[in-house]
């Protein structure tokens, strides 16, 4: 074998696309080819390289996301067209923030950022992957639970009078900050509550958005900041918020 | 990406045999639109577009190799969403945009070298970029980065070899070559 051949075969014969007997034609040609052996070396160090670099596997946002395609397509085929449309919208959305200029990975602020936790957070539960740690509607069970696990006391209310009854909780992560997720059932859908001490004082009314197709309500009442994630209508929300924010002040 | 036609509406079965044979795969699309995009949101979009691009095409899957052919569709999407967005922006400078790579530092084991190697690829232009991801991060053989990208085998070795030569000046000017034994070209 000549040079010219042996240092065409040295990327096939890394990349494992030599037969045996060629390898093996290639293995002797080396022994009289210092410089192909040089070049064999090289060819290892970089393809060691790039091995050595850390996969980053699909992030659980997108996972939880896909399953509940997934989901919705297999139980509810005519819902799913409807799912279709608003995923669609938002590629479409994202296509046009990118046109109106492209921030890379600033792309989303802060508040998207904890938005994507807490729909995370409540993929969580409504996927029944992991749905609670304690299992129950009543407040005293639960409210204890979280004795030593958290750094605070979150209030524990059970909503069955106003339709929205406790199931139980748990515990998640909303930016880097491990937090209280209360449970609660609102016909067949689940609603998630996330809940911190405030960092400021006094009350403010519930904002609800819309992302991804749920609905998010943000509020601070009693001294706590409240973020609740479902998929039931922005009005139910609403009405979540003002059961929730009536049982704290009853509890003062 | 329009809706799915009735006539390819996916029924339970489909379904679930998709969940097994695609989803084991998720990961790898979302690797592989990671280093395509060079943008973690984008790649996320890009993924799950291309999941439910799979979900809706996964009849005409005939049982090959489950992840080339995902990796396709992976490939596809993210071609899709360049042309779309190319109309408000132009090719050359989403190309020119500071390279973004996986950030290796969220490894526990990262170091300043795995930086640098992330970023030399992530420099490089798209088609030197995937075929690199494809064979030494995918680990995909000749064969299946030919059925990826849609081109015969021999452009496959022919690209992967400027690809290969092209990071490897790329390396020399981040990292000491002496110390990494790259090639003195």
């Amino acid at each position: 074998m000549d040079c010219p051949t042996c240092e065409a075969m040295v990327d096939a014969y890394i990349d494992g696309e030599l037969t045996a007997v060629e390898s093996a034609d290639f293995e002797r040609a080396l022994e009289g080819c210092p410089e192909c052996r040089k070049r064999l070396e090289s060819a290892r160090a970089l393809s060691g390289l790039l091995r050595e670099l850390p996969a980053e596997p699909a992030p659980d946002l997108l996972r939880a996301r896909v399953e509940r395609e997934l989901r919705t397509i297999a139980s509810r085929p005519r819902e799913r067209l409807r799912r279709r449309m608003q995923w669609s919208a938002m590629a479409a959305s994202v296509v046009v923030a990118l046109g109106l200029g492209w921030l890379g990975g600033t792309l989303t602020g802060q508040g998207s950022r904890e938005s994507d936790a807490l729909v995370a957070s409540y993929l969580r539960v409504a996927m029944a992957e992991h749905t609670v740690d304690v299992a129950s509607s009543d407040r005293h069970t639960v409210k204890p639970w979280y004795a030593g696990r958290l750094d605070y006391a979150p209030p524990v209310h059970d909503l069955t009078t106003d339709g929205f009854p406790l199931l139980g909780g748990r515990l998640d992560m909303v930016d880097g900050r491990k937090v209280a997720v209360l449970v609660y059932r609102r016909n067949q859908h689940k609603l998630a509550l996330s809940l911190w001490p405030a960092s400021s004082a006094g009350n403010s009314a519930p904002r609800v958005s819309e992302r991804d197709g749920f609905s998010i309500a943000e509020w601070r009442h009693g001294g706590f900041e409240f973020r609740a994630v479902s998929d039931v209508a922005p009005g139910e929300m609403t009405s979540f918020a003002t059961a929730l924010d009536r049982a704290v002040d009853a509890d003062r | 990406m329009s809706a799915m036609s009735e006539a390819s509406k996916p029924d339970l079965a489909t379904v679930e045999r998709f969940r097994a044979v695609m989803l084991p795969h998720l990961d790898a699309a979302h690797g592989f639109a990671r280093w395509l995009t060079r943008d973690p949101v984008q790649a996320q979009d890009v993924a799950q577009e291309a999941m439910l691009r799979a979900l809706r095409y996964f009849h005409a899957f005939r049982g090959e190799e489950a992840r080339p052919w995902l990796l396709r569709i992976v490939r596809n999407t993210w071609t899709d969403m360049r042309m779309k967005r190319g109309a408000d922006q132009p090719l050359e400078a989403a190309e020119n945009h500071p390279a973004e790579g996986p950030d290796p530092e969220q490894s526990a084991l990262a170091g300043d070298r795995r930086r640098q190697v992330a970023a030399a690829l992530a420099a490089l232009p798209q088609e030197m970029r995937e075929i690199l991801v494809l064979r030494e991060i995918e680990d995909l053989p000749y064969k299946q980065i030919a059925a990826v990208l849609d081109m015969p085998i021999g452009t496959v070795m022919s690209r992967l070899a400027r690809a290969r030569e092209r990071l490897a000046i790329e390396l020399r000017g981040r990292l000491g070559r002496r110390e990494h034994g790259l090639p003195d070209l």
